[in-house]
């Protein structure tokens, strides 16, 4: 009994084996350089346009901003990408490559140009980890089977998931400091105690807002409101993902009309060939007849 | 020099030969550009007035701590077209964080996060420094004004000697025990990014070991493929992963919670400093300037009145964190640690040198004369929105105390030599 279907599979799809050996070829080209590689570099870019001042600095990640920002944010690409790959290949890795690509790209960028070139220590601008709730978005979707049952439940689960694994990161960060007699969280006072020339302290955007009901518990009200917000924003990355992952042909007829043809895997076989015809207009069975005439013929 | 060096010097190198080449297209100048000079002359003459700058000392060792002090008058004739210092920043100008910001005082209260200041107000401004990062540093306070960008104060250099390795940065914590800035947090902070990175990428691979795309997409396209791939062995895989990850998430905060029972949010208040006032027994009115472009001096002539009971005598002339004194300024006021490129020990003449005596008012023609007025590129007023200037006018008695006037007034340039006289 093998552990997967893998052989069922492979017999269902009715390649010979050298298109088998061919098709893990175009696995792996396919699928570290170009969506890999891909995905990271655009997603990298796309968060920190979005939300990146929040995931550099220490003392930028509050308990309002931080918390809300950063998984609507990083909904979004594993959406399109969670949709292209389930839907065309019933893979669910779309959320966990997207995050993990995001993360090599943060690692990339900390090492380089943090650390190497502009002298801040990793601690200091050390980015915030969604790599668990991506794992819960992905599995969601593999046990459910329905994008409508990720975005309410899976989609929930990643952004209230945020708080808690991120506070293991930087939970360290709140311990409070006294400086010149005022109390200030660590985060704040490496904030201060590092220099940033560009980045003077009031760009900070934190701790302010009306998310400020039920007392003190303001981090899981925030969490909350982007659980509901990234529900939005995952459904409509999702349909970006349709948009965009259209797959489709035109075809001409026997009767020369076009039509639009959804069923790309159709081509090629017996059945396309007796409903449209083949390009010379001969039956499959019939051109192979012909050309092995020819080849007699000469 | 390692390869480190060589490689940001080459990127410096090839940023700075772009920049000189844009620069050549649109002026003959040099382009000595440095953030610094590169401001628009009004705005650097009529927003933060910089005096009293001490760069201390000009030499530290790694971990050894330094002080930039100075005091700042916000100028009275704060221009229109930069928004008002409602929220402001005392910063440090500095490449990265060559030093670390031990404490920064201003007028005596903790400056760490921003806060308004006060139009005509005079703040003297402390600022603790640990050298961290060994080099030859040009080292600028700052005014940084939130809706306006910062705002350069003169630049000094200052060395930093010995080897980073051996740089610590230690904080008390509220609670007992100290934690080191450069390293608190990040062995948990890299724990937990290869915990969850590890899982990820195992995730990724249990689906990538098997055909992954083409053999998929074919199966897909027929009828019960969907079925076909929906592997039960994923499902108890996919369990398990929910499993792990929800185990782990609370293992990792409840754990990081028992180890600190005490935390706070970020601090995000702002400190309501007091202003100074300007202390002097003369009262100056600018009757008329002009700006001598080709013979690179401004002159003023001013309406000067002693109401005190000392003769005085003007001594220096400074704006945009740049000095112009006579003698009774170098006898007075020379600090010999000042850097001599931002100050011109001849470059003040007035017409009649004699002190201002009590009662008197008199029309004093001021000349501030000086090559500076080019090179730190103050000459570009004429291209300015704002046709006025600004800056500080210095007198000392007999006994040597310290009288300070902020002025502002119109400029009118003059273009041609032969009308300059
Ligand atoms: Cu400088």
């Amino acid at each position: 009994m093998a552990l997967f279907r893998t052989a069922e599979i492979i017999k269902a799809s009715k390649l010979p084996p050298e298109g088998v050996r061919l098709s893990r070829m175009i696995d792996a080209v396919y699928f570290l350089p170009i969506a890999y590689l891909g995905v990271f570099a655009t997603f990298h870019m796309h968060f920190d346009l979005l939300a990146g001042d929040w995931d550099f600095w220490i003392d930028w990640k509050d308990r309002q901003f931080w918390v809300t920002v950063t998984p609507i944010v990083e909904v979004m690409y594993p959406g399109a990408i969670m949709y292209y790959f389930w839907t065309f290949y019933r893979q669910p890795f779309g959320a966990t490559l997207s995050i993990t690509g995001l993360l090599v790209g943060k690692w990339i960028t900390i090492v380089f140009a943090w650390y190497w070139w502009a002298n801040f220590p990793a601690n200091f601008v050390m980015p915030a980890s969604m790599v668990s709730s991506a794992l819960i978005l992905d599995a969601t979707l593999l046990l459910t089977r329905s994008w409508m049952l990720t975005a309410i439940f899976g989609v929930w689960a990643f952004a209230m998931m945020f708080n808690p694994t991120q506070y293991a990161i930087f939970g360290y960060s709140h311990q409070p400091v006294v400086i010149d007699g005022q109390l200030m969280s660590l985060a704040d006072y490496m904030g201060f105690t590092f220099v940033r020339t560009g980045t003077p302290e009031y760009i900070r955007i934190i701790e302010v807002g009306s998310l400020r009901t039920f007392g003190g518990h303001t981090v899981w009200i925030s969490a909350f409101f982007s659980a509901f917000v990234s529900m939005l924003v995952f459904t409509i990355w999702w349909q970006i993902g349709h948009f965009v992952g259209q797959s489709f042909f035109w075809v001409k007829g026997k009767r020369g009309v076009m039509s639009r043809m959804n069923d790309t895997m159709i081509v090629g076989t017996d059945e396309f060939a007796q409903r449209h015809g083949t390009p010379d207009g001969i039956a499959p069975g019939a051109r192979v007849a012909a050309r092995t005439a020819a080849t007699t013929i000469s | 020099m390692n390869a480190k060096n060589i490689f940001k010097l080459c990127v410096i190198g090839s940023l700075g030969m772009a920049t000189l080449g844009l620069t050549l297209m649109v002026s003959a100048l040099p382009a000595a550009a440095h953030g610094e000079r590169s401001q628009e002359p009004f705005l650097r003459m009529r927003t933060a007035q910089w005096y009293d700058t001490r760069w201390n000392p000009q030499k530290t060792n790694v971990n050894d701590e330094a002080m930039l002090s100075g005091k700042i008058h916000i100028s009275e004739d704060w221009p229109r077209a930069v928004v008002k210092p409602n929220r402001t920043f005392i910063n440090v100008g500095s490449p990265s964080s060559v030093f670390t910001r031990l404490s920064s005082k201003v007028n005596g209260t903790p400056m760490m996060t921003s806060g308004p200041m006060e139009i005509g107000g005079d703040y003297e401004y402390v600022i603790k420094l640990r050298g961290r990062l060994p080099g030859h540093h040009h080292i600028h306070p700052m005014l940084a004004v939130n809706g306006a960008g910062p705002i350069a104060g003169p630049g000094g250099w200052m060395d930093i000697v010995g080897n980073y390795k051996d740089f610590t940065n230690p904080v008390k914590l509220l609670v007992g025990g100290t934690i080191d800035t450069e390293t608190a947090g990040l062995t948990a902070g890299l724990f937990w990014h290869v915990v969850w990175g590890t899982l990820g990428f195992l995730w990724i691979a249990w689906f990538s070991i098997r055909p992954m795309f083409l053999i998929r997409a074919r199966v897909l396209a027929q009828e019960g493929g969907d079925a076909l791939l929906n592997d039960p062995v994923d499902r108890v895989v996919a369990f398990g992963m929910l499993g792990v990850t929800f185990t782990l998430i609370a293992i990792g905060f409840f754990y990081t919670d028992s180890q600190y029972p005490y935390t706070i949010p970020l601090q995000a208040g702002e400190p309501k400093i007091k202003s100074t006032h300007l202390k002097s027994d003369l009262t100056v009115k600018v009757l008329a300037a002009d700006y001598d472009v080709p013979g690179r001096a401004l002159r003023m002539t001013l309406q000067v009145t002693n109401s005190g009971e000392q003769p005085l005598s003007i001594g220096e002339f400074t704006t945009a964190g740049i000095r112009f004194l006579n003698k009774v300024g170098v006898a007075n006021n020379m600090d010999p640690t000042y850097p001599p490129e931002i100050m011109a020990t001849d470059g003040l003449h007035i017409e009649d040198e004699s002190p201002i005596n009590p009662g008197e008012t008199r029309e004093v023609k001021l000349d501030s004369r000086d090559s500076l007025w080019e090179i730190q590129r103050l000459m570009d007023l004429v291209h300015d929105p704002d046709q006025r200037f600004g800056g500080l006018i210095m007198a000392w008695d007999e006994a040597g105390n310290r009288h300070i006037n902020s002025i502002a007034g119109n400029i009118i340039p003059v273009f041609t030599r032969a009308t300059a006289g």
